[in-house]
Order: C-alpha cells, then structure tokens, then sequence
C-alpha cells in the first residue's frame, strides 16, 4: 500500500481547504480524497511503458493519465480525475508489469518507475466487453428519449470496445424513472450505472453529502435523503460528471438534441467570479450553459444560478429599434431611432444636464464607449448600476452578481470619472444608459429625455425616448474583468443576432457620429482606446489576449474566499494548466473526460 | 471574322464553277440544350463552311460539387451520389466507392455480395452499352434501333427496381455487402429475360453493323490511335475499341471477376464503327458474366455481421439496447474508417473508374476525389472531330458516351 500514501514530497495544501477528508462514499484511497487537482503536481517524474511506448509520466499519475499522456485511451466511467477513486465500473482493468496476468484497475493504481502497462492485451479486451455487457444488463432501450444521447459514454464505449449483441438474455429490472432530485435534476434509476461519482461530488467537491447509494446489489439506485433534496447550488455538476442519461438538468430537458446545438467558448454572466463556460446555441436561440475548464477560475465547475443566467439572452428582449415612450413606442428601424436620439441630444450638449448611466453588465468596450459619449457631451454625472447583491459562498459564488463591476471601476478610473450610486439618480434632465440594469424606472419617467441601450424589457426600458436594442455578453465580442481582477475574453458565440441587437459600443459609436464625434468601429478598437488610458491595460492588445484570461495583479484582492480558486504564482498568463489535456476532447473537460 | 480558312483549296482559279466558295469561319453553338449533346454539354463549334475546323466542349452544367459534398456526409450519405455520377450504370459507381471505403477500413465483404455486385453491375454494363448504342441509332435516323435498346434496358431496369427498390438512383451497395438480396423467383426472372437482350442486340446487329449508311457515317470517322489514345487517358471500351487490351477487371481483377468466364473484346482502328461494334460485343461478354455469377453464387449473408460497420437488424435496433445504440452511433456518427488514403479502380462502363479516398478516421470522408473515364476522353473531342464535317459531330459524341453526372461531377 505504500504506493497509494501520498509521496512526501507533495507540498502543503493551500491554506484554507480541509485537510480532514469528506465522508467518502466512493471507497477511494487515503490522500486522494480532497480533490488531487488542487494540489500542485510535484516535479518528480517518473517512466513507465504504455504498450511498449516509454512515456515520461508524473510520480502522481495514475495508469488511465499516464496513458492518457500518448493519447492512448484506457475506458472509464467511475473515475474523474478531480474526485477520490471509487474503481467501481471495472471497465478500467489493465495489465500491468506488477501483476503479470492479473488485471488491476487503471484509475487506482498509480505508475512507478519502469511499469509496464498493457491495454491491448486479450484478456483486457475481454474485459472491456465484459464490462460493458454487463452495464448493459438492465440498461433501458432509451436512447430515442434520452437528453445524453449523442454525448453517452455508453454509447460511444459501446461502438469502441462491444460492438455485439448481448448474450444476456434477463428481463430488465424496472427501477423509479424520471425521480425528481431537486429543482435542478431529475433522476433516472433505469439509466444508472452506479458509478457514484455524482455522490463523490456532493461529498468532496460540494461539501454537501446530499447523495448516497441505497439499496444492494442490482437493486441499489441513487438516492436523496428523505426530506431533503438535491438543493446544494452546485447541484448542475452531478449532471455534467454522469456518464450516462441518469442525472439529467431539468431546464434543458427535451429542449434540443445536442448535436443540434453549437458549441462555444464564452464567460458566465451570472456574478463577478466570471467562471469560463461553454454556451451552446442554436441560432439565436441559448440552450444551456456547461464549465469550461480554467483551474484558476473554475476549475471545471460552476453553480446552478449560473447556470440559468442565459435566460435572459433568450427572454424578454429588446428586439427593434424604437423611439417613444410607453403607448407611444414605434419600431423605427436603427437609422432612424439614432438619428433621432442624437437630434435629442445635440442641443443638451455641454449644457452641464446630462447624465450617463451605466451597467456592470457592460463589457469593457461598452463601457468605453459609454464613456465617450459622455466625453462629447460633456456630461456633468456618471451613474454607475448593475444587478443587486446575492448570496455568496467560499467557492464559486460571490455576492456581486455582475460580471464586470472591477472593469467598469477600470474603465471609469481611466477615463477619470467619479461613479455614483445609479439608485439615486438626480441633478440631470438627460441621461443616456449603457444597459439599464437597477436604474430606477420611477426616477426615470420623470426625465426630459432618456436614450437606453437596453438588453431586455425591463421598466427602465419603457421609459426610453428612443430604445436600441443590445447585445448579451454571449453574443458580442469583448472582455470582462472578474472579482479578483482576471482580464477575459467573450466571443460572439451565438451564430443569429435578435432582431436588431447590436454590441453596445457599436450604437455608441452610430450616436457619437450623429453628435459629431468619433467612436470605436470594433470591440478591438474601443479596447485599444482603452489601453491608451489605462495604465493597468499597457502593453495588452485584444487580439493578443490569451483564451484563458490574464490576470490584472494591481487588481488582486488581499482577502480570499476559503475555497475559491485562485491564480497560480507566476503562471496566471500561461495557457499551460487550462488546455486540454493530450487524449481529451476539448469540451470534455468538465465532465472528466467522460461525455 | 477576318480569319480565312486554312483548308486547302481544291480550284485556284476563282472563275471556275468547282472553286471553293470563300467564306469566313463561322462559330456554332451545340447545346447546352439540344437532344443530342447528353447530359447538358455545350459545344462551342467554328466551322469553315460544313467542315469542323474547332470543337471546344464545355462541361459544368452538371456540376453538384460532388467532392465537397463528400467530406460533409457520413461514409454512407456519400452513397447517393456516386449513383448520381454515371446515372445509366449506378451499381458499377457504388460498387467503385465502397470497394474504397472497404479498402481503407481492412474489410472483405460476403461472398454472396461479391458475386451480387458483380452481376448487377454487369447488368449495368449492359445498360449503358444499349444506351449508348440506342442513342447513335436514334441519332443517325435508326429509330427501331434505339426502341430495340430501350425495350432491353426496360427489362433489366425492371429486374433492378425488383433487386434495388429504385430503377436508377439505387445506392444499392453498402460497406462489408449489399442492401438486398434477390427476392424470391428473381432470378429465374433474370434468366427468363437473358435471351430476349440478346435477341433485341442480335436484331440491333443486323440492323447497323452491315446497314450502308451507318457503316458510311462511322468507319472512319474519329479515328485515333491506340498509342494516343493512352496519351489522352483513354480507357474502357473507347481505348479497347483502338485495340489496345487494357480492362480493369482482367488486368487487375478485383471482387469475384477472377473466377469468370469471359473475353476482352478489342477493335482495330479506333473509329466510332468500332466504338460501335465493341460494345455490342461486351454486352454478350456481360451476359456470360451474369449466367455464371447465377450458377456459381453461393448462399449465405449478403452483408458482414459486424455492428461497427453494417446496421444491426430492426429487430435489434428496436428491441435491445445494443442495437439501438449501434445504430445511433452508426447513423449519427457515421462509421469509423481508419485514417488513410487509398485509390481504388474498376472498370466502369465507359473505363476506368477510380477513386480516391482520404480518410482523417472519423465518421466522414476527409477527401474523395473522382477519376471519371468521361473526361479525357471527352477532352479529345477536338482531337476526334477536327477536319470531319458538322454532321460527324453527333455521332462521334455519342460513340464515346459521354456521361455529364460523372464528368461534371
């Protein structure tokens, strides 16, 4: 067993995690069970043989990474390489130097110096196809109704290691179907191959043991406690780690197949922690959100309200142009509604009555860009709004539920603005918002004149003189700037716009031309103006921004959230610990390399 | 046009009542839309007076990106379109590109399927000669001729909607077999119709191989020589009428054409007569390869039992988990093909007919390219037709059976 102890050259853990392990379900080793990723890789590297193949491993390695390293792939269900071991699937086995003729299961075993490993040996293809007609055993004839069709690790094992019909000819054990979990996942027993990594999440990584497995044998399902759903808020992960169709989320359910939908890099909106997400879309329409992999971020991970934070790319949007207020509001068209606008606002000019508001929704271009109309209005005041305060956690979630509250501040300091509190908007007879989130629409209403850049519907934006449609951060272009002070990109990911939605520094830049001033013509050109004023953006370009982010360090905060993740020292800019690892695909990241 | 013509004068005396008529070069335009320019070719023709001085064919009009569709399909949705190359002879094209496919993946297909593809792609073969052969009847006044044809072709055409469920587009052929077998009495209903094709190609022979005007319209005309002929990239049933021996399926035999009975038959002078006469004769060479697949096919699977590359049963697929999944792994992803390059050939109807497959290992091509035997040949029409007089030009197209699918891809 000395093997499995921990080497002793494993550095201490970061201050603040737990070194007293979670109740561990999964039967994992001693040392493992508080999250293996967490600890930096010690240096130490050892040479084992894949298949005859010399590969250079790390002394932490298990047989699965160390194959993973030449891309050879060993199967897997139960394992995840940031969960305690379970070698509960035993799809797994391999043959190893060690034990000649025995098979020993690659996700528990770790390489040494000079191991052979075997994968393509006869009896660990017997074993493979065992395995999987086993796991078959009671599996359901779904996959025509099954959300995971398409990205099943049983089907896509199936066609690589079985590919025969079952020779086991058994009535399928009926088990409760369509169990709802909590008010995130629905649970399917038939679907369920035990693997219990959902368990060993809630355990180790939620730190809220609200899974467990009941029962024996065949008959053991996935369960919760009685009186107590799956409410943790980090719940949606369960979804994301099951290898099959068992967890399934309950708001994207039956709403598109997934290979219909378009995968692509983005930044969740939904608080300042500014997790690196996948947003999947069909035309203009979002499907659902997943964690894309950024150890200094997110790790692979993010929270369930986060997860819904797309719905307001898809509801309740400001399609069209439009100019008046209330009953009176009528499509105009884009040319019409911003000539209108700057006809509005050309003779307030530098009469000391104008206001700008903005939103920590903005991008850091939007808010550029926002700024330079008040530049050529010479606005007298700079409202600053956003989203109210939640609740937060020591992991992933901060209290701030706008993705760029640190990047306005930046940008505001640059342009040398003072910010005030959006809520108590006063002093002004005009005022022109870069997105109206928690502007107050009573205060509004009693404006002279009021030109939103709105995304959505909201009271604010019922008040507008003239309305123009704004992209979400999904759609657009642009960085953000996260609670400790990470630079992000966003793409525009989504591949149809809404109606006339634009980014908001491009109907920035139509109204400066209207009011006789200059503004940006891309989002790399407003982020440019940008980096000329700023001194904490010298020497950066948008182009040149890494896909991981890079990290601001006059920005970094003194004070850490227990859990949180945090930057690597001397190594925030570098893209090495986010790629995606040799032998994974990109996009499998969070689900352990098993979707 | 100031050009004059280059042809030689036969009078130099302008008075006299035999001197050639000065003229300019005049510039014609065949097709795209005429009956007889096959497929939608265009051909642009500059005359001096009846005599062909230039013929520039121009092909695209078919064009469907046939290429590029490819690499945007499974390895099976590539299927349809390779019935849609030479629409006349479908069989011979799928058989062509899932002999590709089977070569890249490592894969020997059932010996039933061997031997059903072999007999309907020579049924195929015999189709496209009679077309072929119909149409230079048809379009030298010879209209009995080309009823002939047609009620030959009908019959085949009818045993392979009853084989294929589709008289053309039959995407018939399938990675490790075939899609259908022979339902049951077909093939007594094959040999029925066997002696009445070769009684309408025997009517067809008497008709045209001895007829004055036919032999008149085609010795002679569009010659060219076996040794240029391999220059332009001839092959097929135009390079063997010029004699020179070269088909695929004796040169290099693939499928189940080694264990055949049958023989090349090769011309002399590379003229359309030959074209002509050649084909009639491969199509009695294709009906001894159809009696012998009958007599030697062996019972058995037609396709491979193997849920990596062939569809599981309905049964399956509805009823087990196993199947089910195949088949959406199958369906959805396209079978896995080994990355890879190959180029493999059979004799087409009218040649050679290669294909070049690249695969990058997963469910879609990553490349195929087609080498059609239309195109050189085709790109030699002016080669054939240049000095002969316009009414030449019909029958010299059509001896060399240009099909507009596969050329224009």
């Amino acid at each position: 067993m000395s093997d499995h102890a921990p080497p002793p050259s494993a550095p201490p853990r970061p201050a603040g995690e737990s070194s007293s392990a979670a109740v561990n379900t999964g039967g994992g080793q001693p040392g493992a069970a508080a999250g293996q990723a967490q600890i930096p890789a010690p240096p130490k590297k050892v040479k084992v043989f894949v298949d005859g193949v010399e590969v250079e491993a790390d002394a932490r390695d298990n047989l699965i990474e160390a194959a993973r390293r030449i891309g050879v792939a060993i199967p897997y269900f139960c394992y995840h390489p940031r969960l305690s071991i379970a070698a509960q699937c035993r799809i797994c086995l391999v043959e190893t130097s060690d034990a000649p003729g025995r098979l020993v299961p690659g996700c528990q075993v770790r390489v040494k110096e000079g191991l052979k490993i075997i994968t393509t040996s006869p009896a660990v293809k017997d074993n493979q196809r065992g395995s999987m007609e086993f796991h078959l055993v009671n599996h359901p004839v779904d996959c025509a109704i099954c959300d995971q069709s398409g990205e099943c690790k049983l089907q896509d094992y199936y066609m690589e290691y079985d590919h025969q019909p079952s020779r086991i000819g058994v009535i399928k054990l009926a088990k409760p179907k369509r169990e709802i979990f909590g008010p995130q996942v629905v649970y399917d027993a038939e679907r369920c191959i035990m693997c219990t990594r959902c368990v060993r999440f809630m355990d180790e990584i939620a730190k809220e043991p609200q899974l467990a497995v009941v029962d024996r044998g065949t008959y053991s399902l996935i369960s919760t406690f009685p009186g107590q759903p799956l409410d943790s808020k980090y719940s949606g992960n369960t979804v994301d780690i099951c290898p099959v169709g068992a967890l399934l989320n309950r708001d994207f359910r039956f709403q598109s197949r997934v290979w219909f939908v378009n995968k692509s890099p983005t930044i969740c909106t939904g608080c300042s922690n500014g997790c690196n997400v996948y947003v999947e879309s069909r035309g203009n329409v979002v499907y659902r959100l997943l964690p894309r992999r950024n150890e200094e971020v997110n790790q692979v991970w993010m929270c369930d309200e986060g997860r819904l934070s797309y719905h307001a790319t898809n509801e309740k949007r400001v399609q069209w142009a439009r100019t008046g207020r209330g009953d009176n509001a009528a499509s105009v068209g884009p040319r019409i509604a911003v000539e209108r606008a700057a006809e509005i606002l050309r003779p307030l000019a530098g009469q000391g009555s104008v206001g700008i508001a903005l939103s920590a929704q903005c991008t850091n271009e939007e808010a550029t860009a926002a700024f330079q109309i008040g530049k050529q209005l010479r606005a007298s005041r700079y409202f600053f709004g956003g989203q109210p305060a939640g609740d937060s956690d020591d992991f992933l979630i901060r209290a701030d539920k706008n993705p760029n509250t640190r990047g306005v501040q930046l940008v505001a300091e640059a342009f040398g603005v003072k910010l005030e509190d959006a809520s108590g908007i006063d002093g002004v007879k005009a005022l022109v918002a870069m997105r109206t989130d928690g502007l107050p629409a009573e205060k509004l209403a009693a404006m002279e004149v009021f030109i939103a850049i709105a995304q959505n519907e909201d009271a604010a934006a019922m008040e507008a003189d003239v309305t123009l449609p704004c992209e979400s951060v999904y759609e657009q272009d642009g960085t953000l700037i996260n609670w400790y002070g990470r630079l992000q990109r966003t793409w525009d990911s989504l591949p149809a716009a809404v109606g006339d939605a634009a980014p908001g520094w491009s109907w920035a830049k139509r109204l400066l031309d209207g009011l006789g001033g200059v503004g940006p013509t891309t989002a790399a050109d407003a982020f440019r103006t940008l980096a000329e004023l700023s001194p904490h953006l010298a020497g950066f370009s948008f182009d040149g921004l890494p896909d991981d982010g890079i990290v601001i360090e006059a920005l970094l905060p003194a004070q850490w959230p227990a859990r949180a993740p945090r930057p690597l020292p001397g190594a925030h800019s570098v893209r090495g610990p986010q790629t995606t690892p040799p032998g994974m695909k990109v996009g499998d990241e969070a689900s352990g390399g098993s979707r | 046009m100031t050009e004059r013509s280059n042809a030689p004068a036969q009078d130099t005396d302008p008075l006299s009542l035999d001197a050639e008529m000065p003229s300019a070069l005049m510039t014609v335009n065949l097709g795209p839309s005429h009956p007889a320019m096959h497929g939608t070719v265009r051909m642009t023709v500059t005359l001096d007076g009846e005599t062909i001085v230039h013929v520039d064919p121009e092909i695209g009009f078919l064009h469907r990106g046939f290429s590029k569709s490819s690499e945007n399909s499974t390895w099976h949705q590539v299927l349809p379109y390779t019935d849609r190359l030479n629409y006349v002879s479908p069989i011979l094209n799928n058989t062509g590109y899932i002999m590709g496919v089977e070569k890249l993946i490592g894969l020997k297909p059932t010996e039933r399927a061997e031997y059903l593809r072999v007999l309907g792609g020579e049924i195929c073969r015999i189709c496209d000669h009679l077309t072929c052969i119909g149409a230079i009847g048809l379009e030298l006044g010879a209209f009995t001729v080309f009823l002939y044809a047609m009620e030959a072709r009908e019959l085949f055409w009818d045993r392979i909607a009853e084989l294929c469920g589709a008289r053309v587009t039959v995407s018939w052929t399938r990675i490790g077999g075939v899609a259908t077998d022979m339902p049951p009495g077909w093939d007594q209903k094959l040999r029925d119709i066997l002696p009445r094709v070769i009684e309408l190609t025997n009517e067809i022979d008497t008709l045209l191989t001895r007829n004055r005007i036919f032999v008149d319209r085609t010795r002679g005309i569009g010659v060219i020589s076996g040794d240029e002929a391999i220059d332009w990239g001839f092959t097929g049933p135009c390079l063997r009428a010029c004699g020179v021996n070269y088909d695929v399926r004796k040169a290099h035999p693939y499928s189940v054409y080694d264990r055949m009975d049958f023989e090349i038959p090769l011309g002399t002078r590379g003229d359309t007569y030959d074209r002509y006469v050649l084909r009639l004769e491969e199509i009695r060479q294709s009906h001894r390869i159809i009696l012998q697949c009958l007599e030697q096919m062996p019972p058995g699977p037609i396709i491979i039992d193997d849920w990596r590359y062939a569809l599981p049963p309905k049964k399956e697929v509805f009823g087990s988990i196993e199947g089910v999944m195949a088949h959406f792994k199958l369906i959805m992803e396209g079978i896995q093909v080994p990355a890879g390059e190959v180029y493999v050939y059979t004799e087409g109807a009218n040649g050679e007919l290669g294909f070049h497959i690249v695969s990058n290992g997963t469910g879609k091509p990553y490349a195929i390219q087609l080498r059609g035997p239309g195109l050189p040949i085709l790109s030699a029409m002016p080669r054939l037709i240049q000095g002969h007089a316009v009414a030449d030009l019909i029958p010299v197209f059509d001896s060399i059976n240009m099909i507009g699918g596969e050329v224009e891809q």
